[in-house]
Order: C-alpha cells, then sequence, then structure tokens
C-alpha cells in the first residue's frame, strides 16, 4: 500500500477535516520553478475565492472590482510572475486554519475582508510572528489589538473578558492561536514537498505595522473579523530557497 | 477512583483548554510543558491516557512517543496525538510508532472528550450545589459570555 493510501486511510479514521485541495494543488505547482502557467491559471480559475483574492492583491490601488485594471488572473501571472500565486498558495491554509479556528473555538464565523475597510490597529498593539525555514523561507505575523485579543482569550479559556487582565495570559493565547495556524500552514507546504520546520512563535506589545518580505519572495496582507475583533495576518515566502 | 491523564503540551493555553474539557469528569489531570518533563511525569504518575503535543521545545512529542514504546513499563499507556500538524509524513511516522487516536488542533472540547472516551472510563461529577455567591455570576457561564 502507498503512503498516500494509507495517509487517506488515517485520516478517515482520525477524522481529519477534508484539506483544501486547490490550495495544495496550486502549493505543488508553485513549488516546481518549470510549472506550466496554464495549469495554474486552470487551478485558481476553479477557486473563486482564491480568483478573488488574487485579483484583489494585483489591483492593490483598486476601490473596487469595477476600478480593476487587471481583470483575468491569466493577465494577472502574465504581469506579475508565478509569485503572486505564490503568495496566494501560502495564504490559504493561514486563512482557513483561522476560520476554522474562529467556528471550533469560538464558536463565531470570522470572515475574509478587504483591509481597506478595517480599523486601524491601535498605537501599541500584540504582534505575534512565526518564522519558518527549510525548502521554504518565510515568516507569519499576526496583529491584534489588545482589547481584541482580551476578547479572545476570554473566549477561548471559558472566562469572561473583564476577569481576563494577565497580559502573559492573553498573549499566551495570542501564540496558541497563531501556533495552530502556523501548524496547518506548515503541514500543506511540507505535503507539496516543501520541507520546514517552524521557529518558536514570538509574542509582543508593538507599534510596528511594517511586515518585510522575504528576499525573493511574496507577501500576502489578509484581514479577518467577527462581529468584535479584528485579526491582521500578512505572510511573506519564498518558495525557492537555495540555502 | 479518578482516571489520570496527562497532558504535554509547551502551550499553557492548551494545557488550559485540555483541563477545562476534562472537568466535568472525575478525572486527575497532569500537566507536562515537554517531552522530558512527560516521560517523567508518566514513569511518576502511570497515567491512564497521554495528550500529547508534537512541536515542543527540548523534547518534541514524537522523541517522548519513540522513548514511551520503548520503555516495557510504559509502553502501553494509550496516547492521543493533540497538534495542529496534520501532513502525511509526521501522520504515518506518528502512527507507525503507535497511538490511539489523533486531534488536529484546533478542536472542540468535545470532540476530545469522544475520543478520550472511547480509551478510558470517563464518569462525570455528580452536579454541584447550585451557587449563590455572587462570584458565580453567569457571566462565567459560556451562555452569558459575550459575542465574539
Amino acid at each position: 500500500m502507498s503512503d498516500s493510501t494509507n495517509y487517506q486511510e488515517l485520516a478517515r479514521r482520525y477524522g481529519f477535516a477534508p484539506k483544501s485541495e486547490s490550495a495544495s494543488r496550486l502549493t505543488q505547482l508553485v513549488a516546481r520553478q518549470d510549472s506550466d502557467v496554464d495549469e495554474i491559471v486552470k487551478v485558481i480559475n476553479k477557486d473563486p475565492a482564491l480568483r478573488a483574492r488574487l485579483l484583489r492583491a494585483v489591483n492593490p490601488d483598486a476601490e473596487n472590482e469595477a476600478e480593476y485594471s487587471i481583470e483575468t488572473v491569466e493577465d494577472a501571472l502574465m504581469r506579475n510572475g508565478v509569485g503572486c500565486a505564490m503568495v496566494l498558495a501560502m495564504g490559504t491554509p493561514l486563512a482557513l486554519a483561522l476560520i476554522k479556528t474562529a467556528q471550533t473555538m469560538l464558536s463565531v464565523q470570522m470572515e475574509m475582508f478587504d483591509r481597506s475597510l478595517a480599523e486601524p490597529l491601535e498605537n501599541e498593539h500584540l504582534l505575534c510572528t512565526i518564522g519558518f525555514s527549510g525548502k521554504v523561507v518565510g515568516m507569519v505575523y499576526l496583529r491584534i489589538n489588545l482589547a481584541s485579543a482580551r476578547i479572545i482569550a476570554a473566549e477561548i479559556l471559558g472566562s469572561s473578558p473583564d476577569d481576563m487582565q494577565d497580559v502573559n495570559e492573553i498573549r499566551d493565547v495570542a501564540g496558541e492561536l497563531l501556533n495552530i495556524m502556523a501548524g496547518n500552514f506548515k503541514s500543506n507546504l511540507c505535503d507539496a514537498g516543501l520541507d520546514c520546520k517552524l521557529q518558536p512563535p514570538e509574542v509582543r506589545l508593538s507599534t510596528d505595522t511594517y511586515s518585510p518580505k522575504v528576499p525573493g519572495g511574496g507577501l500576502e496582507r489578509m484581514t479577518f473579523r467577527t462581529e468584535k475583533v479584528q485579526i491582521f495576518v500578512d505572510v511573506t515566502a519564498n518558495p525557492w530557497n537555495t540555502d | 477512583m479518578a482516571t489520570k491523564i496527562l497532558s504535554v503540551d509547551d502551550s499553557r493555553t492548551i494545557r488550559l483548554i485540555v483541563g477545562k474539557a476534562f472537568r466535568p469528569y472525575d478525572v486527575q489531570l497532569f500537566e507536562a510543558a515537554n517531552g522530558e518533563e512527560g516521560l517523567a511525569a508518566a514513569a511518576r504518575e502511570k497515567p491512564d491516557l497521554i495528550i500529547l503535543d508534537v512541536t515542543m521545545p527540548v523534547m518534541d512529542g514524537v522523541t517522548m512517543l519513540t522513548q514511551l514504546k520503548e520503555n516495557a513499563e510504559l509502553k502501553a499507556i494509550p496516547v492521543i496525538m493533540l497538534t495542529a500538524e496534520s501532513g502525511r509524513d509526521n501522520v504515518l511516522q506518528i502512527a507507525k510508532l503507535g497511538v490511539r487516536d489523533y486531534l488536529v488542533k484546533p478542536f472542540k472540547d468535545a470532540q476530545l472528550i469522544e475520543k478520550a472516551g472511547r480509551i478510558v472510563t470517563l464518569q462525570k461529577k455528580p452536579a454541584a450545589a447550585p451557587a449563590t455567591s455572587p462570584a458565580a455570576t453567569p457571566a462565567a457561564t459560556p451562555e452569558a459570555r459575550p459575542a465574539v
């Protein structure tokens, strides 16, 4: 029996949730530098959410879809290179993990939305980072206002926000949130042949909202919200690391 | 006699969530923050079940599991992996070492209880007398917590 069949059997036995096929396939394609662009286009066009995110990312100045100067996936890849598909592939498992964490551990629906519509971060906010290195190198940044982090920590720990006064406890929950996202993210990369290791997460109070790109890599900026909480997630990655 | 469960995770948050999940049951919960501490706690307490993370400092979960299975006195203790990593190679390696179940983070308390309940006896604690003190306000119950 092949490893793949074995894995599917185990995934069934353990009750794993199905993974996003388009994200897995896109990661596999992007991992190979000689991939056929037409195949990448096909995968993105099949997934409306991926397509919408790509077009949003390549039209950074547009207020809405009517203002897009790049309107097709083909055009986006022709003008921006495969790198823009790469960050899309990287961001998807992170986004799915965060949305699933909100559903399972916070019992709320979290949606991704346009960062231009977000309320700005407070000057001092929680910044959680986790680096990864191996065949792919990069960094995930999660930013959240302290008040939002307090609400999330209270919900996860079964407490009330007023009782969550210990900043270290709030930081610990925020760090674990990033850990869960990064673990799911890493699994997707490893399954695509991009073996990598996660570094320990770091959580601190920060006023910095700048997420630097790794050399040769791309950057995707995603924003999520529930009724009371906003979370800013940036991911930068280079899947063609030669070090 | 209470069921003994050992939670091995470097995240205090996860250990708190595991503790919260088992709170309604007659369970004696032990905690360890890495594989090395986990092995020591397993040898000392001989738990009925170990809930084990993968990525931890000092000694990771795969190393702890390997050493547990090599120890004649400890190898029969059932293990549930509780980790965010569900990559193919990781899962295959861990399954080969021998685990009873595998739960991917994020998870619901009910999922953990269901998986643990298939392996060990989970007896509900008798219901506590109704609280009358101001400390036990409805805000402490899940229903009364504000929406996120």
